[in-house]
């Protein structure tokens, strides 16, 4: 029992773990956490080895960087390279390798790729530096889509000339329901995402207990929220309901965010269809610029090389992402591909679930392997 | 772990030692660190005056006094905000149902301080500070020993919360924290990463200053209801998408 030690508090999570016990019983449980922060909480806090052993985490496709297919990150290097352009991406989209290396790499060659925090810091650049043609690599769920939004008012109302979204922004709803159509995997409910439900609220969910009868709970951060998710899950299959609950309620209401919500229909639209690192194609699972942006869209403004990439034949994030497979279990972790020179998406990110395993999970496993021995 | 007494019954024992002990050993490496530690008890301002106390005073000839004050309890969270600096430890004495602990240690992180909550009666329903001391039985915020067979009371607590940091010190190994954390280890991408801070200033329509991490930056709010200086936001890439509830349940 070391990991509850390490908990905020100790007595409220042993609490809740005898309760999951209790409501576990001998049965297998295999639950899917959505979101990459949760991930990352799950793996940090040893959340996993706490759990009973018929209650499973599988790690979902919620880190924004690991959803990231090869062949836009080879976009977004051709984009970076044109003469005169000032290329702007959040810190890890750097080290995500394409084809033909990395942001990083790319600087090195001589492109001029800056790290921002905001795409509001992209905007600032553009405005500063009017000889410079300004692009902002835009990913993420909903939680960052408000603030690529919103750069994007303030440069027509502005009426900044020099600034360009890439955008790769992604919804989380599609590929929830393109791994419930999953014929490989078997769930029995969702934590689902804490920040993202902030601003889309908990209605978007309900297919997920109408149409797949799987249960759905909204969880926070700290490891005491995610044994509470799970606590409410097993309940809910317990008493024979099932239905979207809420436990992270100090952020997220009912309706979301509707203004986030308004600018975001204000500015984009959805794709056609989006290619997903290891999920493929998903149709309306992305979001580009409507064409009254069209004067910031540097998919319009710029070639695009669009070429689509397969993934090196030797990673397995596809497998990993739709929570198949665990890290450990693909054929080049912590071998050929390690979070300083990662092969694939998964590794990159510290959202990531090869990332955080890798960093946090690993020799505990190791551990618990060698004790059961 | 157990805290036993002279006459060697275990006085201390089980989670409340537990709780004592990693609470002592933050504290110490913060006080290695530079911090000052602030002291609130908005239900007996006394206590918040006791522990600062002992805190400033050597155990014994030759060990280390460490920064302790004693925060006013008419409105803490408006003192700590004032007074603390990122990195500073502030520990809470009171039970659940005091006023101003929980806006408190709500907005602990946003400032940058490691909160320490020694309570008693019915415990918070949810994780409220980084440490969480809580005593069980009738009189334990009494200033005496508590009723027979209750042998923890808040100032047997502070005791010993006071001299195993003075004992951490004397193990200088213990006072940097082991570096098994990967660096950069919190995703910039924000994306699910978000960070609470709290507003100090609304600087115009569409921008306020807030403290988050006990770093300040200007961040959008023009996607949450107005806010007003001490409120609590969740932020996502330099944006405000959230209003998060920081008073009382």
């Amino acid at each position: 029992m070391r990991f509850v030690d390490e908990y905020r508090d100790p007595v409220a999570a042993r609490t809740l773990l005898d309760r999951i016990r209790v409501l576990a019983g001998d049965d297998r449980f295999k639950f899917m956490e959505v979101c990459g922060g949760h991930t990352h909480a799950i793996y940090r806090h040893g959340i996993e080895h706490i759990l009973p052993e018929g209650v499973e985490l599988v790690h979902g496709p919620g880190c924004p960087v690991c959803v990231i297919p090869m062949g836009r990150v080879d976009d977004a290097i051709a984009v970076a390279e044109q003469p005169g352009v000032t290329f702007t991406a959040f810190g890890d989209m750097m080290r995500v390798p394409g084809s033909h290396g990395t942001l990083l790499e790319s600087k090195a060659r001589g492109a001029d790729v800056r790290v921002v925090y905001s795409p509001l810091d992209a905007l600032r650049i553009a405005i500063d530096e009017p000889d410079r043609r300004v692009v902002f690599f835009a990913v993420g769920f909903e939680t960052t889509a408000p603030s690529t939004a919103l750069t994007l008012l303030r440069a027509r109302e502005l009426d900044v000339g020099n600034f360009d979204v890439f955008c790769n922004h992604v919804t989380i709803v599609p590929p929830v329901k393109a791994i419930l159509d999953s014929p490989d995997l078997r769930l029995d409910g969702f934590i689902g995402p804490g920040h993202v439900s902030t601003v889309i609220g908990q209605r978007p969910y309900r297919f997920v207990p109408e149409r797949y009868g799987k249960p759905l709970v909204t969880a926070g951060f700290e490891p005491l929220d995610v044994l509470a998710a799970i606590t409410m899950l097993l309940e809910q299959i317990r008493s024979g309901r099932c239905e979207v609950e809420n436990q992270y309620t100090r952020a997220v209401r009912e309706e979301g965010n509707p203004r986030a919500l308004a600018v975001m229909a204000e500015t984009f639209e959805l794709r056609p269809h989006f290619e997903w690192r290891g999920l493929g194609f998903i149709s309306q699972s992305a979001l580009q610029l409507r064409p009254e942006f069209a004067a910031w869209d540097a998919e319009r403004r710029y070639a695009i090389p669009g070429v689509r990439v397969a993934d090196p034949k030797a990673c397995q994030c596809g497998e990993v992402l739709k929570g198949v497979i665990k890290p450990w279990e693909c054929k080049v972790f912590g071998t050929a591909c390690t979070p300083q020179t990662p092969i694939g998406t998964c590794m990159v990110s510290s959202e990531g679930a090869c990332a955080a395993y890798y960093n946090f999970g690993r020799l505990h496993r190791e551990a618990a392997v060698a004790l059961r021995r | 772990m157990t805290f036993a007494a002279s006459n060697g019954t275990d006085v201390v024992a089980g989670d409340l030692a537990d709780a004592v002990a990693a609470a002592s050993l933050t504290l110490a490496r913060a006080f290695a660190a530079g911090a000052t530690l602030w002291c609130v008890a908005p239900e007996w301002p006394a206590h918040a005056e006791h522990v600062a106390v002992e805190f400033v005073h050597p155990v014994i000839v030759g060990t280390r006094a460490f920064p302790a004050i004693p925060v006013g309890a008419a409105d803490p969270v408006a003192g700590v905000r004032v007074l603390a600096r990122p990195g500073d430890v502030v520990i809470v004495i009171g039970t659940t149902r005091a006023t101003g602990i929980r806006p408190l240690l709500r907005r602990a992180g946003a400032w940058g301080l490691t909160s320490i909550w020694l309570g008693t009666g019915p415990r918070p329903e949810a994780a409220w500070a980084d440490h969480l001391i809580w005593l069980q039985g009738p009189d334990a915020h009494g200033p005496g020993p508590g009723v027979p067979g209750e042998a923890v009371d808040f100032v047997l607590a502070y005791h010993l919360l006071w001299e195993l940091t003075q004992v951490v010190f004397e193990h200088p190994g213990l006072l940097t924290a082991p570096v098994d954390e990967p660096a950069g280890e919190v995703c910039i991408t924000c994306s699910d990463e978000g960070r609470l801070a709290e507003v100090e200033a609304v600087t115009d329509d569409a921008h306020a200053d807030v403290l988050a991490g006990g770093r300040r930056e200007s961040i959008d709010v023009r996607l949450v209801d107005p806010v007003e200086p001490g409120d609590l936001v969740l932020v996502h890439a330099g944006v405000a998408i959230a209003v998060v509830d920081g008073a009382e349940p």
